[in-house]
């Protein structure tokens, strides 16, 4: 394996595990299997692609000739999407969550109203921006970037680094913030942290804003080099969820090792000739039905407890 | 006697009637049963009118005739509508004989399998592949239709057993979608993107798209759906269905009463995909041909709108709920993409306020007002209010409630009698002789109920006696308990006394 593989493994799995990594949260915190988590991906799109050709300009002329500039961009399209995505996560808060966390059934009638959210979802940006792909602009053109001998594109380079930067202040603030903590409690064990004065309903809300955000920069780093159309949330919502899955469904760094995995497995399948780009879902298919036989939990059944 | 089931009346003591319940019970059990079995056609239950106390005969699950309206109904006007509705009737009974068959997998065996459409598309591409490659006459695109399903069905049964509920789930969403992928890569479909088209069908070519092959189109799938039906009714109501029943309330009491549940799930997982199989192969034939759309994820969300929207493991749920998506995504195509949205927002609004799809939503509201009213009964009783007759529906003992209305009315009447002069009469001769009036409000007294009952104690030296009031428990071996600590010198002092705390009594009630 060569070593520009390894840099697009590196790529795929931090796109995966931000996606990943925000299924797992909710489920563990609050208990909701997310599937509008790909709508909150295709909304951000959008949104960094409505907001950034309204705020690129302004940029562009205060900015003009910093050799930041790319950067500065870039930052602006990232906040969009994250504050989309963020929003969009509070909606689904309030439809999906708020109404029924406490009624009977829970789980499946979440499963299946955020699975309505992600179909009407997809439908209302197809009848408003219509079928055709957009591109979001683009921020670092095609150059590369020469690091430790390996060439890197730029935009591998930025998605590589802003993920580790985000992931880290997530893991950060669920660690030494006092919510995280609280959401930390609510992961561990629901019921106590309810007796020991934890209100679900204000913990869901910042749990629902931060996924959702990473759900917008999962987008906007990847609209780099994918476009941006209204179906695009599907393929990321079904990566995500078989990910999140395969790292056993509500734990956090089960879901960055599959992410991982699965990041280099589909880099590798692309580049074996016989296999083929076509067969890389069916090869990690494969992979996931193998792993979940012999370990019904994911991996992280071998971390640490998962939420039943 | 005209009826044998209407009340006899005699004369029984003074009292004016008496209720005698003819015990004439053959009528109530005169059912049908179906030939061949010991089933009977309607669940006839003989009862006695908890109002009328009169014996009647209630048909206790009045489904089977909304089935039969609901289905006459769209047998009867289907040929008498125009083609493009037709067609969309057809629609309908084809998704919905799916629906029912994956409302037994899911509901009856409890697995929450999402490959449905791609066990259809894969037997419906096989036998498409059979007939249009290989020149299988179309009849025996059935058998293969079926085989296929079978041997898919068993493929995704494999990983079943060990991994369970929502991994299982959204492992089977993956599916479908690797089908699209694997069928696209076939070069002999490449020209055609997928396709195979001109498969052989059970309509004549002529007739294709013509009024009558639509009409023969529509009475197949129509026998198809019945057929699904059947295949509900017979897995989900006799053994395997029980058998399952009985996993699904408790696993580890049917395993240790001997019910082998894994197995039962398996056969009907095995025996519902055989049955989709059979679905695909006709699917391939109705349309004389098949495309890839049938893997979509989006056709699949829609196939899940519907089982959700109806409630999921009813088969009612399932053709409720497909009725309505279909008519939602076909009838009304000029919305465009406004219409898949208004099907959302109905499973939304349908998830959020019931708790198990529309087809249970009237037990859920009877749950709702039963829960209220009785609550508002709770409180009334609690204020010292009397329980109505009207409302008393859960005693059984009809005496009681005639007697409490009778009581209600007549310390109603009483209380109108109690004025300062009868408690004064009462008080200068408390044995009497009394006025009518006095003495009809002291024989209420004497017939009240033991417990809180007064008495008087009579004790000290014989000189002197002292009297209180007690009042008794009622209860065999609890002593009474003092009332107060008043003291009288005379009997009727004390008598007095017990006649004022009744009339409080009376008048407080």
């Amino acid at each position: 394996m060569d070593a520009t593989l390894i840099v697009y493994a590196l790529n795929l799995s931090a796109i995966y595990a931000l996606l990943a990594m925000g299924i797992s949260l909710v489920w563990s915190s609050i208990g909701m299997l997310n599937m509008a988590h790909g709508a909150t991906f295709a909304v951000s799109g959008y949104g960094a692609l409505v907001l950034g050709e309204l705020a690129l300009p302004a940029v562009d002329a205060l900015f003009g000739g910093w050799t930041i500039l790319p950067l500065l961009r870039m930052a602006v399209l990232l906040a969009s999407g994250v504050g989309v995505g963020a929003l969009f996560g509070g909606v689904i808060y309030l439809i999906a969550f708020l109404p029924i966390h406490d009624k009977a059934n829970f789980p499946v009638r979440g499963l299946i109203v955020t699975l309505a959210i992600n179909l009407a979802t997809v439908q209302a940006l197809l009848w408003w921006f219509g079928p055709r792909q957009q591109a979001l602009p683009n921020v670092f053109g095609f150059g590369r970037l020469e690091l430790l001998g390996v060439p890197v594109r730029y935009d591998q380079a930025v998605t590589i680094g802003a993920t580790a930067l985000l992931l880290a202040a997530v893991l950060g603030w669920l660690r030494l913030s006092r919510k995280g903590l609280e959401i930390r409690a609510m992961m561990q064990n629901p019921e106590g942290a309810a007796l020991s004065g934890i209100s679900v309903r204000r913990t869901a809300l910042p749990v629902m804003a931060v996924t959702g955000a990473m759900a917008g920069a999962a987008a906007v780093l990847l609209s780099q080099t994918v476009f941006v159309s209204p179906d695009a949330g599907a393929m990321p919502l079904i990566k995500g969820m078989i990910i999140a899955l395969l790292g056993g469904l509500g734990s956090v760094p089960g879901a960055a090792i599959a992410a991982l995995l699965i990041g280099v497995l589909e880099a590798a399948t692309g580049a074996i000739p016989f296999l083929g780009q076509r067969m890389v879902l069916l090869v990690q298919f494969g992979f996931i039905i193998a792993v979940l036989v012999v370990r019904p939990r994911g991996i992280g059944g071998l971390l640490d407890e998962t939420r039943k | 006697m005209s009826d044998p089931i209407a009340p006899v009346l005699h004369r029984v003591g003074n009292r004016r009637h008496e209720y005698v319940l003819a015990p004439e019970g053959a009528r109530d059990w005169r059912r049908g049963r179906v030939p061949g079995l010991r089933r009977h056609w309607l669940k006839w239950r003989g009862r006695y009118n908890p109002r009328t106390l009169e014996r009647e005969r209630r048909l206790d699950d009045k489904r089977p005739l909304w089935w039969v309206i609901g289905l006459g109904a769209l047998a009867v006007a289907a040929p008498l509508l125009p083609d493009q509705l037709l067609q969309v009737a057809v629609v309908f009974c084809v998704f919905a004989a799916i629906n029912v068959i994956w409302t037994l997998i899911i509901g009856a065996a409890g697995i929450l399998s999402l490959a449905t459409m791609a066990v259809v598309g894969l037997a419906a591409y096989a036998a498409a592949a059979a007939n249009v490659f290989l020149g299988v006459p179309w009849p025996a695109m059935f058998p293969i239709g079926i085989a296929v399903g079978l041997l898919a069905g068993g493929l995704l049964a494999l990983p079943s057993t060990r991994i369970d509920g929502l991994y299982y789930a959204l492992l089977t969403i993956g599916v479908a979608e690797i089908c699209r992928v694997s069928i696209s890569q076939i070069r002999a479909l490449a020209p055609t993107n997928g396709s195979i088209n001109n498969v052989g069908s059970f309509i004549p070519q002529e007739w294709y798209l013509q009024r009558p092959g639509l009409l023969l189109g529509f009475a197949s799938a129509f026998l198809m759906l019945l057929a699904a039906l059947l295949l509900f009714r017979v897995i989900n109501s006799e053994r395997l269905g029980l058998q399952l029943q009985a996993a699904r309330e408790d696993e580890e009491f049917s395993e240790a009463v001997g019910i082998d549940y894994r197995r039962a799930r398996l056969h009907v997982f095995l025996i519902s995909s055989a049955a989709l199989g059979f679905v695909g192969a006709y699917y391939a034939m109705l349309y004389q041909s098949i495309s890839l759309n049938v893997f979509s994820l989006n056709q699949l969300l829609l196939m899940f709108a519907m089982i959700v929207i109806g409630g999921i493991g009813r088969a009612e749920g399932a053709v409720i709920g497909t009725a309505i998506v279909v008519v939602i995504d076909r009838a009304l195509i000029d919305l465009g993409p406004l219409r898949i949205i208004l099907i959302a927002a109905v499973v939304i609004a349908v998830t959020l306020t019931t708790h198990r799809g529309l087809a249970d939503a009237r037990a859920q509201f009877r749950g709702w007002r039963d829960r209220i009213r009785s609550e508002r009964r709770a409180a009334r009783t609690r204020k010292g209010g009397e329980f109505m007759p009207e409302e008393a529906t859960g005693i059984a003992d009809k005496q009681r409630i005639a007697y409490r209305r009778f009581d209600a009315r007549l310390r109603a009447r009483l209380k109108a009698l109690i004025t300062p002069e009868l408690i004064e009469e009462h008080r200068r001769a408390p044995l009497g002789p009394h006025s009518d009036g006095l003495a009809r409000v002291l024989n209420y007294f004497r017939r009240g109920e033991m417990p809180d009952k007064y008495a008087i104690l009579q004790d000290g030296p014989p000189e002197a006696w002292r009297y209180t009031v007690m009042a008794l428990s009622g209860v065999p071996g609890h002593p009474p308990r003092v009332v107060d600590d008043r003291v009288y010198s005379t009997r009727d002092e004390a008598y007095h006394a017990v006649f004022l705390l009744r009339v409080n009594d009376l008048l407080e009630s």
